[in-house]
């Protein structure tokens, strides 16, 4: 199977790559796996105090797709409120990377990553922030 | 029902003809191809004995005079027998194969990685790092390399652990197959197997690359 170029551009010069520390209270990491594939990844969004993502870092251990996946989600999240990036599907992740229909578990990988790293962010706040909004939205939605 | 490609009579979907012993290309679930109880324990010399003594029957060496149809079934009722026991030979196989047949998804609602696993993970993937980024036939490079040997033993006993736990809960999972939370945990530990077999795997590779560097 052939990677599409994006993939392979993602996988040769991936973007944000390391972590932050750990402890850092504006910082909410996610870990997520795909126990068919054994694949990991950890994904780091730096939030502000207005629930704005300013900087992300992603490291992980699989397939190209699942790098490149992750990859492309740090650059799509910066700058987003976590209101919104916690709306991202994972078809975006597809389409924007062409990947085939084996590789869509990485995408679904990514976007997890993302619900992980806010609920652990909102979790070391101690859930009030932000929190108030969630249900209105998601009655919009 | 399906029909003997040999004496032609209506038979149940077995591998092999109640009436004249030929093979049946049949479907089976590999529980049934082997006439094993879907369960997850298993009594491993009956498995055996029922698999060489099936292969003798269907083998396709025995039908290798007869028409194509009987050859064709042989072959087919062959690679179902081998699939099948191959499948419940193996105890990660037979659990993951048990959760297909329960109509189950190992990834589903199991996205998150045990913590002490990821910590595991992560650890082992910068010490693989480290041994390819340092500078070759450098003592620091010899001196990871040999932790990473260290690891890799480390990471075969703590397989073989979680192997064990998974057979001695077998007995639990088949007592109560419909409860919830034991599907669950026999997930958890499936997956556990999972990431600890692609994180040996990838050790390997790693000292497989430096050995040839």
């Amino acid at each position: 199977m052939a990677y599409s170029e994006k993939v392979i551009e993602h996988y040769n010069n991936p973007r944000n790559v390391g972590s932050f520390a750990k402890d850092e209270p504006n910082v909410g990491t996610g870990v997520v796996g795909a126990p068919e594939c054994g694949d990991v990844m950890k994904l780091q969004l730096k939030i502000g105090d207005d629930g704005v993502i300013e900087d992300a870092r992603f490291k992980t251990f699989g397939c190209g797709s699942a790098i490149a996946s992750s990859s492309y989600v740090t650059e799509l999240v910066k700058g987003k409120h976590i209101d919104e990036a916690i709306t991202i599907k994972n078809t975006v992740i597809v389409k924007e990377l062409n990947l085939p229909p084996v590789k869509i578990h990485c995408s679904v990988l990514a976007e997890d990553a993302i619900k992980a790293a806010i609920a652990d962010w909102r979790k070391r706040r101690g859930d009030n922030f932000a929190s108030g909004e969630q249900p209105l939205r998601a009655k919009e939605a | 029902m399906i029909e003997c490609p040999s004496c032609g009579r209506r038979q149940q979907p077995l591998l092999i003809c109640a009436d004249c012993g030929s093979p049946l290309a049949a479907t089976l679930d590999c529980f049934a191809a082997l006439g094993m109880p879907r369960k997850l324990t298993i009594d491993l010399g009956a498995l055996e004995r029922r698999y060489h003594e099936l292969s003798r029957m269907i083998h396709p060496d025995r039908f290798a005079s007869s028409v194509a149809r009987v050859r064709d079934a042989s072959l087919r009722a062959t690679a179902t027998l081998t699939r099948s026991y191959r499948t419940l030979r193996d105890p990660v196989a037979r659990g993951l194969y048990w959760l297909e047949l329960n109509g189950e998804k190992l990834a589903e609602n199991n996205k998150r990685v045990p913590p002490e696993l990821a910590e595991l993970v992560f650890e082992v993937q910068e010490q693989l790092a480290g041994m390819h980024d340092a500078p070759a036939d450098s003592d620091a490079a010899c001196e990871l390399a040999a932790q990473v040997v260290a690891r890799r033993s480390q990471l075969q006993a703590t397989m073989d652990a979680s192997r064990a736990e998974l057979e001695r809960n077998f007995v639990k999972w088949d007592q109560r197959p419909d409860e919830k939370m034991l599907t669950l945990e026999l997930k958890a530990i499936l997956s556990s197997i999972a990431y600890l077999r692609t994180l040996i795997r990838d050790v390997d590779r790693a000292l497989e690359n430096s050995k040839a560097a």
